[in-house]
């Protein structure tokens, strides 16, 4: 090998390496300095925002008076095209009142596994108690996990205290909301 | 459509008289019974026209109130030159009073009819609310079905609907919303028609118009479930279903009612492994499309959360759950041990399939004819005097060949209690075909639905007078002859016996009115004359003396083949059938050396000749007449018992096997006038519970022999070969509406 080629593989290399630690340091400095708009987010840290009509995980969802919507008509299952939704009715009584109106859902199950998140139950539901939010972190380490329950879907109740709603009418609903 | 069709009645159940006429309904030309109204006679065409109060089996003339069949009608008509012309009616006609006559041409289809029809639901749906989403009719509700086919988009109604309380309760099975009531009147009609006992009608008038009861009394009825099914909207509900699920959420399984002999075809609708209603099933022959309040509510126990699920043991007075192959050592060492000393006793509510392993099991394995199915006080004999006699078991009759009697004279029954369906068919035959009922009996039921309502003679006779009664009536018949019936030789002898009843002796014995005796004795002359029999008269000391003299009278009035015994429990006719019986096998065939009877199996087992009793689902304890000897009996011997729940009989079992349901498993059933008909396995069987045949088939094989039975059908199929009545019966053959056996 002649000096010339050794002089000129030497300095190639060298600029080579200095192209390419140059974008490393050039993104580094970027990123730094926040310059620039970034495309990676620091998930689970950072999150995305999601698309308005975006279809998670499903919330029943309350009246302002703390009062389900949810009236256990099983709509929602007879809409569901993957047959993963399990709706037990009960009939609401005074002492105990879940719903307004005479029947109420005791157990509401969805197979998360089976659920497609095709929103055809939101569609199908007559008073718009079943809604798929934007919650999609739906991972668990068993099966049975998967099976939610009223409970997991059931919007927190506000701070309020319930009134029968038997006592509600439409002009008082307002007002207990208050 | 046909799935949403608002009675389960198909045109065919119409008489094709001779008589047709040529109609045409939009256009297609078809010939129908004259005088049939246009909605069937539109079927034929295979035309559906919506309606709602319209019901083929109630009476016709007051329909007509909800005005959804409107149709548009032309008929030929000569005008004053001769020339002939189709002249269209200038207003829409209903459909259900329309009767079909020659040349009419009817328009379904046409823009004033769907405007009509937008209009009359509209209007329904005035007062209607819209609380679809709640009502457990909602999904298969006729209303809702026919606002989506023919109804208005929206309504032009926006003021406050009509308001009423929500389910009240209009009786122990059955609530009513009276908002949703569209005033069609087929529960009124149900009550007035066909259950009769009129519970149900209208209160007061127009805009407030209500269905209700009088005075706001409970609304008793046996038949009150039938009114559920037939309110096409969700104002009758049941109480027992009340959202308990939606339609779309339930499977349907065709079936048998397992509450009495009568054999309803019904529909189980289940839903994850339990039963949550009873519909009725179509079968003209048997049940027509009504069910009784027993066998619609009365399935609870399918799914109680009393059911056995695993073998149980008794260990120092306590039972302890075992497994099969336990039990089975258990009861094959026990089996070996009584060495063919084994009693049967039962399976009344067992199918044709487990009874004919029970029995084969019994005869071939343990070499053992201590069988029997009757627990009656005097079962023994129900069998009998009819057989030797006529040469029939239990039942003449077909049930339907009851409607073709002029006269039914039911002597000692209440039978809509015991016989619900017969009670609907012979009420039939007074309603709907002119015939005469006399019932007889020592007492009449306070219920509102009975026989003695549309009896033509009541005789309310004194406690064991039925012989003095009955030869009372054959002597007016044949020796006073008040009806001039022709003396043949044969009736001399019966005459002797008969003449010494003159009437105001058996007046005095019986205490009854001589002129309401008279009456009977000149309804009974017409023929045919169908006798039934109850409980009253099986439960009597004197039952031998009382259908011999029912005998005479049915020789007399040349009735011999209609006579009816019909027995009590699902499928106590089947065990007679085959052969649980000490003294005949399967087919009625006589057994060389005849076991013994359930009284005597009982009493050797009392003082411990019997070692052994294997008690087929029977409630010996709880109906047993004779208590005590039952108690010194199941303490003494070693019982096994196959139950599906625990019952007082089972508390004194050493072994209980736990056996599945009607609804978990295959088979058929024979009702009381011999009809076998199959049952489906709805949903699967619970815990370690195994259906009676199998119980069988795994025990024999336990005690070295094989049946070649793994399946219900397997079984069905060999009764088809080896038991004579049974021929040409097979799980296809049978269908959905069963097959009569020949008497």
């Amino acid at each position: 090998m002649s000096l010339g080629t050794f002089l000129k593989s030497t300095i190639d290399g060298a600029n080579a390496l200095r192209t390419g630690f140059g974008i490393t340091f050039r993104h580094y400095a970027e990123q730094q300095l926040k310059t620039k708009p970034v495309d990676t987010i620091q998930y689970p840290e950072e999150r995305r925002e999601q698309y308005p009509r975006t279809r998670w995980r499903h919330v029943l969802t309350r009246y302002d008076n703390g009062l389900e919507k949810c009236i256990g008509c099983s709509l929602c299952a007879g809409a569901c095209p993957a047959r993963c939704i399990y709706v037990q009715a009960a009939e609401n009584t005074d002492e105990q009142r879940f719903s307004p109106g005479e029947r109420y859902a005791a157990k509401y199950e969805i197979n998360m596994l089976r659920c497609i998140f095709c929103g055809f139950c939101q569609d199908a539901c007559p008073t718009g108690a079943i809604v798929l939010r934007k919650d999609f972190e739906l991972s668990d380490y068993t099966r049975e996990d998967f099976l939610y329950t009223k409970e997991m879907f059931l919007e927190a109740a506000p701070m309020e205290t319930m009134i029968p709603a038997s006592t509600i009418g439409a002009m008082n609903r307002e007002n207990a909301a208050k | 459509m046909s799935d949403h069709r608002l009675t389960q009645t198909e045109a065919s159940l119409n008489v094709t008289g001779a008589d047709l006429v040529n109609i045409k309904v939009n256009g297609i030309a078809v010939k129908v019974p004259k005088g049939e109204n246009v909605i069937e006679a539109a079927k034929r065409a295979g035309v559906d026209i919506p309606y709602f109060c319209y019901h083929p089996r109630l009476s016709k003339g007051d329909a007509a109130n909800c005005r959804m069949c409107l149709v548009e009608v032309a008929m030929p008509r000569k005008n004053p030159d001769g020339t002939e012309v189709i002249a269209k009616m200038p207003k829409p006609q209903t459909g259900c009073t329309l009767p079909a006559a020659e040349g009419m041409e009817i328009q379904t289809e046409t823009p004033a009819i769907a405007r009509d029809r937008k209009g009359v639901l509209e209007f329904l749906l005035i007062n209607h609310p819209l609380d679809c989403p709640v009502c457990d009719r909602g999904g298969e509700c006729p209303l809702q079905n026919n606002t989506l086919f023919y109804g208005p988009e929206t309504s032009r109604y926006i003021e406050e609907k009509r308001h009423f309380p929500k389910a009240y309760p209009l009786s122990e099975q059955v609530v009513f919303d009276r908002e949703r009531c569209i005033h069609c009147a087929r529960c009124t009609r149900f009550t007035e028609d066909i259950s009769g006992d009129a519970q149900l009608g209208f209160l007061k008038r127009g805009a407030d118009l209500e269905v209700g009861t009088y005075a706001q009394t409970s609304f008793k009825s046996k038949f009150s479930g039938n009114v559920i099914e037939l309110c096409p909207v969700g104002a009758l509900l049941s109480r027992t279903y009340r959202f308990k699920a939606r339609p779309w959420d339930l499977h349907t399984q065709k079936s048998i009612c397992s509450q009495c002999s009568n054999g309803c075809n019904i529909k189980v609708d289940y839903r994850l492994n339990s039963l949550q209603r009873i519909n009725a099933r179509l079968n003209e022959e048997v049940n027509e499309e009504w069910t009784c309040d027993r066998g619609k509510f009365g399935h609870e126990y399918v799914n109680s959360p009393n059911r056995l699920t695993k073998p149980l043991i008794k260990k120092d007075g306590e039972f302890v759950p075992v497994e099969w192959s336990e039990a089975y050592r258990l009861l094959a060492a026990k089996l070996k041990e009584a060495n063919g000393n084994v009693g049967g006793i039962g399976g009344y509510r067992n199918t044709n399939e487990d009874l004919f392993v029970f029995q084969k099991f019994f005869r071939e394995v343990l070499k053992s004819n201590h069988l029997d199915s009757r627990i009656g006080r005097y079962g023994d004999s129900i069998t009998k005097p009819l057989f030797e006699r006529f040469g029939y078991y239990t039942m003449g009759n077909a049930i339907s060949e009851l409607e073709t009697m002029k006269t039914i004279f039911v002597l000692g029954a209440s039978l809509a209690d015991e016989q619900p369906i017969l009670f609907l068919r012979v009420r039939k035959a007074w309603r709907f075909k002119g015939a005469s009922v006399i019932h007889a009996n020592t007492f009449d039921t306070v219920d509102t639905t009975k026989v003695s309502d549309f009896a033509a003679a009541n005789l309310i006779y004194k406690p064991g007078t039925e012989i003095t009664l009955l030869y009372g009536l054959l002597n007016l018949l044949l020796v006073d002859n008040t009806n001039s019936i022709e003396i043949t030789p044969q009736m001399t002898s019966l005459m002797k016996a008969a003449g010494e009843y003159p009437l105001e002796k058996v007046a005095e014995i019986t205490g009854l009115d001589p002129k309401e005796i008279l009456k009977t004795a000149k309804l009974m002359a017409t023929s045919p004359t169908a006798f039934i029999v109850g409980d009253t008269v099986t439960e009597s000391p004197d039952y031998l003396a009382i259908m011999q003299a029912l005998g005479d009278i049915a020789v007399a009035t040349g009735n011999e083949k209609n006579i009816n015994v019909p027995v009590r429990e699902v499928n106590s006719q089947g065990a007679l059938e085959l052969g649980i019986l000490p003294d005949f096998a399967p087919g009625f065939v006589s057994v060389s050396d005849p076991g013994a009877n359930t009284h005597q199996m009982l009493t050797s087992a009392a003082n411990g000749t019997l070692p052994m009793l294997w008690v087929l689902g029977a409630k010996l304890a709880e109906k047993y007449p004779d208590r005590e000897l039952v108690q010194a009996a199941l303490s003494t011997a070693f019982v096994v018992v196959s139950e599906l729940e625990m019952t007082e009989t089972a508390q004194y079992a050493d072994l209980i096997l736990p056996a599945a349901s009607f609804a978990e498993k295959d088979g058929t059933f024979t009702n009381c006038e011999g009809r076998v008909q199959r049952i489906y396995k709805a949903f699967d069987i619970l815990g370690d519970v195994k259906p009676d045949w199998l119980i069988f088939t795994e025990i024999a094989s336990q005690m070295g022999t094989n049946f070649p039975y793994f399946s219900a059908r397997d079984i069905t199929l060999d009764l088809s070969k080896s038991v004579p009545s049974f021929t040409g019966i097979t799980p296809k053959s049978l269908g959905d509406s069963g097959i009569r056996l020949r008497n």
